[in-house]
């Protein structure tokens, strides 16, 4: 008994967390925004600026400070590192915002939503931003050793510039069905 | 009347002044037309005092002819409560068509699911059904409110401020309940009067928040959305959560050779 008088206590304090946190200020992240295009140009930029991040984890490099640079300076270059992966990581993240985003206001504006295809984004996001806070945290506490970004650096190119296709084929597909809906209004026609 | 204690008799009469007031500013202002479903539950809720204060100047407070009336009137009121959630959650998401359909059924879902749970652990016994019934629909209510809330969030559904003060009311009033009448239900005479003045206060301070969020006449109907074919979203929402995949599958990759390192 006393376990099920207190569930409905604990049941109705996870109620009223989950209800503050659903109707607190809005973030960046919920504004509906006119930056739906973003991804495509902050991955852009994201990849414009590959180049000097691989060079800042470059093993080479490294190794010939720790030969002949003072403690100081490696420290310093460790804490560089440590910020330049914390800015990797945060592009990473807007990336992944912007898709959501765009995901959002698609999905807001169709007549018909697949529940699989809704819970799976749910899900998706919900294991993103845990490990992104797992190796924020770690990084930012300096208990995690620096990521070697060379093996990755391949991969988050090849992804940008999938996403890069992908993005342009979207916005050019909304951008022709925004053209024929237009169309049909200016004929009399209602396509909601 | 007079086994009701002074505090709780000012506290009703005041909540019926309340109620009375509300349910003028909801004709004056016209907000009926907006809000049909809410008007309803505001007059009943009205009228229940009435035949409340009727019956217990009549049979007393502690007659089985009160209590009888007091619970038969409040399933009524329940009833047109949930009706007014309803009406809530469709004036903030029938607009997106897609949406709202998705969200309908997780609605239903979780006012059955919670109901189901509810009366799955109620205590036995007619005497306490009633209770347990209330408290099952008060649960309910408060679950719908906080996942319309949730869907609000995630989709970045602007909602009108006097709706938002609604669902901050009805919220507020529903949890407050539950833990009321699972308190009730253990310490059942000694905390009976207690549970009348908890309770009226509660609804109170919603009936407070109500007419502050309806001073203002409110448009009858809000302005629906115009929708994009249904192809662009069957093309890009599996397109766009492979992306999400991958992202997530890097930022993986990332953590393990992170993980790796000596």
């Amino acid at each position: 008994m006393s376990l099920l008088f207190y569930s409905f206590f604990g049941l109705i304090g996870l109620l009223l967390i989950l209800f503050a946190w659903s109707v607190r200020a809005p973030n960046r992240s919920g504004l509906p925004s006119s930056q739906y295009g973003d991804a495509d140009e902050c991955d852009r930029r994201h990849i414009s600026y590959l180049p000097q991040i691989r060079q800042t984890f470059a093993d080479a490099d490294f190794d010939f400070l720790s030969k002949n640079a003072s403690r100081g300076v490696l420290r310093r270059v460790r804490r560089e590192r440590r910020s330049v992966a914390l800015a990797y990581l945060a592009a990473l993240r807007e990336d992944f915002q912007s898709l959501l985003r765009m995901a959002r206001a698609i999905a807001m504006l169709s007549p018909e939503l697949a529940a699989v295809h809704e819970f799976e984004r749910i899900r998706l996001t919900a294991q993103f931003e845990w490990q992104y806070q797992v190796i924020r945290w770690k990084l930012l506490a300096g208990i995690a050793p620096m990521p070697q970004l060379h093996g990755l650096s391949d991969l988050v190119s090849g992804l940008s510039v999938r996403l890069e296709a992908a993005l342009k084929e979207l916005g050019e597909r909304a951008a022709a069905a925004a053209e024929l809906a237009s169309s049909m209004n200016r004929g009399g026609l209602d396509v909601s | 009347m007079n086994e009701i204690p002074a505090s709780v008799q000012m506290i009703w009469g005041v909540t019926a002044f309340l109620d009375g007031v509300l349910l003028v500013l909801l004709l004056y202002r016209k907000n009926y037309m907006a809000f049909p479903a809410f008007f309803v539950y505001v007059l009943f809720d009205f009228l229940q005092c009435l035949v409340l204060y009727a019956s217990y100047r009549i049979w007393g407070f502690g007659s089985p002819v009160s209590r009888q009336l007091g619970w038969g009137t409040q399933g009524v009121v329940m009833t047109a409560r949930a009706a007014a959630v309803a009406e809530i959650c469709q004036r903030v998401l029938a607009k997106y068509r897609g949406v709202w359909a998705l969200a309908k059924r997780l609605l239903i879902l979780t006012a059955l699911v919670v109901l189901l749970y509810s009366w799955a652990i109620a205590r036995g016994g007619w005497q306490l059904a009633v209770l347990n019934g209330h408290r099952g629909i008060e649960l309910a209510i408060a679950s719908v409110i906080v996942v319309l809330v949730m869907f609000t969030r995630y989709y970045g559904i602007f909602v009108e401020p006097p709706v938002r003060v609604l669902t901050i009311g009805f919220f507020l009033y529903s949890s407050f309940f539950v833990l009321n009448d699972t308190i009730l239900e253990r310490w059942m005479y000694d905390y009976s009067k207690g549970w009348n003045l908890l309770g009226t206060s509660a609804f109170l301070a919603s009936m407070l928040l109500w007419i502050w969020g309806l001073r203002e006449r409110q448009p009858a109907k809000t302005l629906g959305q115009k929708m994009l074919p249904g192809e662009i979203y069957d093309a890009a929402a599996p397109e766009i959560n492979d992306r999400l995949r991958a992202l997530n599958e890097h930022l993986e990759q990332f953590w393990n050779v992170e993980r790796k390192q000596p």
